[in-house]
């Protein structure tokens, strides 16, 4: 197939070699590229067992067949490895321009090996690799390091880095690239600083080849024209995810103090027509047809965001409401490397164990000075911070309060309320990397449409299937979530244009199924099963008090009903495992 | 000349995706390699505190035209590069105001509007680049 | 009965860009009723998102009261 550059960049950090292979087509063709494609190199090279901060852990950047071409949204990097913070397996999406270099390097993927033995970073230009020094750079923040990088190279690399929270091995480290785009969730930034690799700098000169390109980027221009710039996606350059505030808000499931409740009377003070007045730039990623990045300037706090779900766990579920604390504490989480959702949840819990005098962190709701420093000290380890960098699951196992300490497997939830979109306790349970909302977006069929009730075990388990396979295949293709509107028959042409090979819808809906298992085989040789597919007590005791879903909590019958229909959906066991003849096709 | 259309650019609609010197180079160069392409348009954060940008693209001034020493480009309402003539002696690289031109393997390589109709233009998502 | 009726998301061109109209309605009129009186058919509109009533979500066919406001959306969908 095309598309492709049928090239992987092995590295192993511990003998420093650099060694190129052939890309693995006969897996490509099961599982087209990003997502899936890193799935399943993991699940093969990796034994089950391993201890994820250790040299046996491997990290995956890998890119798509449309990465490097005019594919709208085709420009984001999968960046996978075993999970820190979980012991699943664990894809993350990044933004920015790194996935085109590493493509026009050459390659279609870099898979990480081994360890450094002191602090380095890797150099790629095209197909020149060294090990660079890194200790100058070590303790340094993402922002600092990326300029650092920058300058001495230029700005045609693209470097992506782990600041100290990846350093201090927290399982909430992220990845930094292009400033303010991140690689979130589960701890991906402690891996690579397991490693002792600081950065990986990258630049391409190369190129990507498609069958018929001249005919091909007319078709592709087409499609831009009358699907990616449709209004229904272009929300997002008008006023990117802060557009979800409101509808959280109104739709009941914006979460307040915790998770504790929903909705916040106050909410317009740090609304999308707050936030959106401070804009200073648009940005969009390579090959973005949407262009959802705000930057912003308040004060003296600079981000390429907030988003929503750092708007929500800095704003009303800190108890906060001012704006310039949420996009400060934004901008001081990225430099530190440190993933908004999870650090937000950490800290938000310690604000309820404080004020309910289970555990005193020293840290109120609403006290957004401290919020900042604690961010730091759990970056750095320091401190109280070295406490909460822990995780709110393993918090909860030592001090208490895990009825309302809000994770799954260990990840924590992101900023949609389950009570207020049953369907959502479904998706978080069942999710291949803990309680991520990117793999089923439940509320898009729950709340925010006009007739689906939400607040019911009804239909579920087929809703979140649907959901989680389409999401499945596309992030295997590589392409962003925002173009929302992108259909299977439309990836199946655009899969068709750019490798060459004939791509069905259907053909389609069975990669975005396989990615599925493989992912949950993944997690079942680390002996994950239904046990393991939970939600906290919070959301089966506690009744919701304000907003459309007052009164609300989701019973446990109800909630297990959702996983076995669920279960029963994938062809999996009432226990949550794969039967052996479903695995023997993967 | 009459009204000649021109490549314009408004840096406030870019976005940064360098969606155009991938097409470019894809109409013209055969594959998606934006190193090769005849339009350079980039965004950057400088130091993560400013939004910059350096957008490098051919407005027709005509200057490599009115400096070529061997005649190897034309221009009428676009320019075109005569490689079987052109000596990559580099005069019109080195004398473009927007630094667009660009040698390769000692041959001049410079936008031709590709035919009046531009594929940079036809990609921009936000409408920056815009034929008038 | 007089309501207020706000439009979010791409909804706003039926209101050629406002975000907002008052409108009057009969007693007892549903949501989707009083949408229909300034142009809106739900059922007719691809990516009609869902509805709320002074600021709660609320079903198509709920009730208004006079001096409600009802806001529309259309789907957004992400995280």
């Amino acid at each position: 197939m095309l598309g492709y550059q049928n090239k992987v960049l092995r590295i192993d950090l511990s003998k420093k070699t650099a060694k190129t292979e052939p890309l693995r087509m006969d897996w490509a063709e099961k599982y087209i590229g990003s997502k899936g494609l890193t799935i399943k190199y993991l699940y093969e090279e990796l034994k089950p067992g391993i201890d994820p901060l250790s040299e046996d852990n491997k990290l995956i950047f890998m890119t798509g067949p449309m990465t490097g071409t005019t594919v709208p949204c085709s420009g984001k990097l999968s960046v996978a490895g075993k999970s820190p913070a979980t012991g699943t397996i664990c894809d993350c999406s990044i933004g920015g321009h790194a996935a085109l270099r590493i493509k026009y390097a050459g390659y279609d993927a870099i898979i990480i090996e081994g360890a450094l033995n002191k602090p380095g970073y890797l150099l790629i230009e095209d197909d020149n690799i060294s090990f660079e020094d890194g200790s100058e750079l070590w303790g340094k923040g993402c922002h600092e390091t990326e300029a650092i990088l920058i300058d001495k190279y230029d700005h045609d690399y693209s470097v992506l880095t782990i600041g100290p929270a990846g350093e201090t091995l927290s399982g909430m480290a992220c990845i930094t690239s292009d400033y303010y785009r991140q690689a979130g969730r589960g701890g991906m930034g402690s891996v690579m600083g397991s490693k002792n690799l600081k950065a990986v700098v990258v630049k391409g000169t190369g190129k990507v080849e498609i069958p018929n390109i001249v005919d091909a980027v007319k078709r592709i221009a087409e499609i831009e024209r009358e699907d990616t710039l449709l209004e229904d996606n272009t929300f997002v350059f008008d006023l990117g995810t802060t557009a979800f505030l409101e509808a959280c808000q109104d739709g009941g499931i914006l979460p307040y103090k915790n998770f504790s409740d929903t909705t916040d009377e106050n909410w317009t003070e740090y609304n999308g027509d707050v936030l959106m007045e401070k804009l200073a730039g648009k940005r969009g990623c390579g090959s973005c047809g949407l262009g959802c990045g705000n930057f912003l300037k308040i004060g003296d706090a600079i981000c390429e965001g907030p988003e929503y779900e750092t708007i929500a766990a800095f704003g009303p579920n800190a108890g906060n409401r001012d704006p310039e604390a949420i996009v400060k504490a934004n901008q001081v989480a990225d430099d530190m490397g440190l993933d908004t959702i999870s650090a937000g949840d950490v800290l938000n819990w310690a604000m309820e164990m404080t004020e309910k005098g289970i555990y005193d962190f020293g840290i109120h709701f609403g006290e957004m000075d401290k919020y900042i420093e604690y961010l730091k000290m759990m970056a750095k380890g320091e401190g109280i911070g070295k406490e909460l960098a822990m995780g709110v699951k393993k918090l909860a196992e030592k001090y208490g309060g895990s009825d309302f300490a809000m994770h799954v497997k260990g990840l924590e939830y992101p900023q949609y309320e389950p009570r207020g979109s049953w369907g959502m306790s479904l998706a978080y349970a069942v999710s291949d990397r803990g309680a991520c909302h990117m793999r089923a977006y439940a509320p898009n069929e729950e709340v925010f449409a006009a007739s689906i009730p939400p607040y019911t075990p009804e239909g579920k388990g087929e809703l979140v299937f649907n959901l989680a396979q389409f999401n499945a295949v596309k992030f295997s293709l590589c392409i962003c979530d925002f173009w929302a509107t992108l259909s299977m028959d439309t990836m199946a042409e655009l899969m068709t244009l750019v490798t060459g090979k004939e791509w069905t819808a259907d053909d389609m809906a069975e990669v975005g199924t396989r990615v599925i298992n493989i992912a949950r085989a993944f997690n079942q040789r680390e002996g994950f099963t239904a046990k393991d597919d939970t939600a906290p007590k919070r959301i089966f005791n506690d009744a919701l008090k304000n907003g459309p879903a007052a009164g609300q909590k989701i019973p446990e019958e109800a909630f297990e009903d959702m996983k076995q229909q669920y279960y029963a959906v994938m062809g999996w066991n009432a226990d949550g495992t794969l039967p052996d003849s479903l695995i023997a096709t993967l | 000349m009459g009204n000649v259309k021109r490549l314009r650019f408004t840096k406030q609609k870019c976005i940064g995706c360098q969606l155009c010197g991938q097409v470019c180079s894809a109409t013209h160069e055969g594959a998606f390699v934006p190193s090769k392409a005849r339009v350079f348009i980039e965004t950057y954060y400088d130091k993560g505190g400013d939004l910059k940008y350096k957008d490098s693209y051919c407005n027709l001034c005509g200057i490599c035209f009115k400096n070529c020493p061997t005649g190897a480009i034309s221009m009428d309402d676009k320019i075109l590069v005569d490689h079987d003539v052109c000596i990559g002696c580099g005069t019109c690289a080195a004398k473009c105001p927007r630094k667009v031109v660009r040698l390769r393997e000692e041959k001049s390589y410079i936008c031709d509007t590709c035919n009046g109709d531009p594929m940079c233009v036809k990609v921009c998502p936000q409408g920056a680049l815009i034929f008038e | 009965m007089k309501i207020k009726i706000l439009l979010r998301g791409t909804l706003t061109k039926y209101f050629e860009g406002d975000k907002e109209r008052i409108a009057e309605i009969p007693d007892s009129c549903t949501a989707e009723e009083a949408l229909k009186l300034v142009g809106i058919d739900w059922t007719k509109i691809d990516n009609f998102g869902f509805v709320a009533i002074n600021g709660m979500r609320a079903m198509i066919y709920d009730k208004l009261k006079d001096g409600d406001e009802l806001k529309a959306y259309s789907k957004i969908s992400g995280g």
